[in-house]
């Protein structure tokens, strides 16, 4: 039963990672997931895929500085503590 | 204070939000989560002790006497004591900026009675037959006055009395390791974060306008270690008949107990009206639901059958 918090916490380093990776013109754009393609009116629910579009826009935009600092700090730990 | 409350104990209540009058809960302040029994106690403590300059016993025959009288240590001593008290406010002030103390006390406010009955309808849901929590001026009213109101206790209590029993059921199969039981008690609250996570991630999907808090939600996926440690217990007793079948019943009880509680929270206005309007949205909400009541059961296995052979 090897499943520690530490292991919860990289898990979601690894994926906040991968949401922040997604390119906005070269992938979004193509699979219909763009920011500009989403937005429906003012329509009262937005619905799960403008939901996620705009999720996946707002991980990328705040989590962009913090990103290289986390990352450089997990890269220099495991570096020395395996 | 009581009499003049209870003489306006005939205020009807209405229908909405299940407000309920000061009078029917007996206290004297509405907003208070627990009773005052200090100023009884502190009148007589400060009528016997001495009004010495830091209120230390002023036992002059021992040597600490001499200690004290240096009037420059008792300087040292009161600029100590006045830095000390400095810190305890800023301390005091931003601390509630990090954690919440003053929410999380209204989810300790339990007493033994509630304790006892809310057990009984974990292990047992099946006849309870209202399930709204009731408020009061807006505010939820304190778990000691209201059985379906959450609580922390229970959860916290059964969390710790899991990782016990796990111990105590790996000591029974000589696997037992000090560290094992700091693993065990890791990988469940990993699990519990890892829930919360999800949940709280498909219900701004679905967009759910529900007042449903964060440290509710923690309270509900808490109420579960409950059965765990009554199977696991059953297990270490009767083997793997006993364990199979009160996890069974638990797991059942859990499952209805998390479905009529969400229900209200989530699907508030369906469940308020009984008409079930704009089918799409409410389908959505129901079928989160009862990923979120479904996925209990399944934790419960999944934390529990390691530990019974």
């Amino acid at each position: 039963m090897a499943f520690t918090l530490y292991s919860l916490l990289q898990a979601a380093l690894l994926c906040v990672n991968a949401i922040a990776v997604l390119h906005e013109e070269r992938f979004l754009k193509n699979i219909g997931w763009g920011t500009d393609q989403g937005i429906g009116g003012f329509g009262e629910e937005p619905g799960i895929k403008s939901q996620l579009m705009n999720l996946i826009r707002s991980v990328r935009t705040v989590m962009r500085v913090p990103l290289i600092v986390i990352n450089s700090v997990a890269i220099v730990l495991l570096l020395l503590f395996g | 204070m009581h009499s003049a409350g209870l003489a306006t104990a005939g205020t009807p209540r209405q229908p909405s939000k299940r407000r309920i009058p000061v009078s029917h809960l007996g206290m004297s302040d509405p907003h208070q989560l627990f009773d005052d029994t200090s100023s009884a106690q502190s009148r007589g403590y400060g009528a016997q002790r001495e009004p010495s300059g830091l209120g230390y016993p002023t036992a002059s025959a021992s040597p600490q006497g001499a200690f004290l009288n240096d009037p420059v240590s008792n300087m040292a001593m009161a600029y100590g004591s006045s830095l000390a008290a400095q810190g305890k406010e800023l301390v005091d002030k931003n601390i509630d900026r990090f954690i919440p103390v003053t929410k999380l006390k209204y989810y300790f406010a339990v007493d033994t009675l509630y304790v006892g009955k809310k057990l009984g309808l974990l292990f047992f849901p099946y006849l309870h037959q209202d399930w709204e929590v009731q408020y009061q001026q807006d505010t939820p009213v304190a778990p000691r006055f209201d059985i379906n109101a959450p609580d922390l206790y229970i959860p916290a209590m059964a969390f710790i009395t899991y990782i016990l029993v796990a111990g105590l059921a790996l000591g029974t199969q000589e696997r037992f390791s000090p560290d094992l039981l700091g693993l065990q008690a890791s990988s469940a609250l990993a699990w519990l974060t890892l829930e919360v996570l999800a949940i709280l991630l498909s219900l701004y999907l679905v967009t759910a306008n529900t007042d449903l808090t964060t440290i509710d939600l923690v309270a509900f996926l808490g109420y579960k270690y409950v059965g765990m440690i009554g199977g696991v217990l059953m297990g270490l007793l009767f083997g793997k008949i006993g364990y199979y079948l009160v996890l069974g019943w638990c797991c059942v009880s859990i499952f209805v107990f998390m479905i009529r509680t969400l229900r209200l929270k989530i699907l508030a206005e369906a469940a308020a009206e009984g008409v079930p309007v704009r089918g799409a949205r409410n389908q959505l909400r129901m079928y989160l639901t009862m990923a979120v009541a479904a996925a209990q059961p399944l934790l419960m296995y999944w934390l529990t059958f390691h530990l019974v052979r």
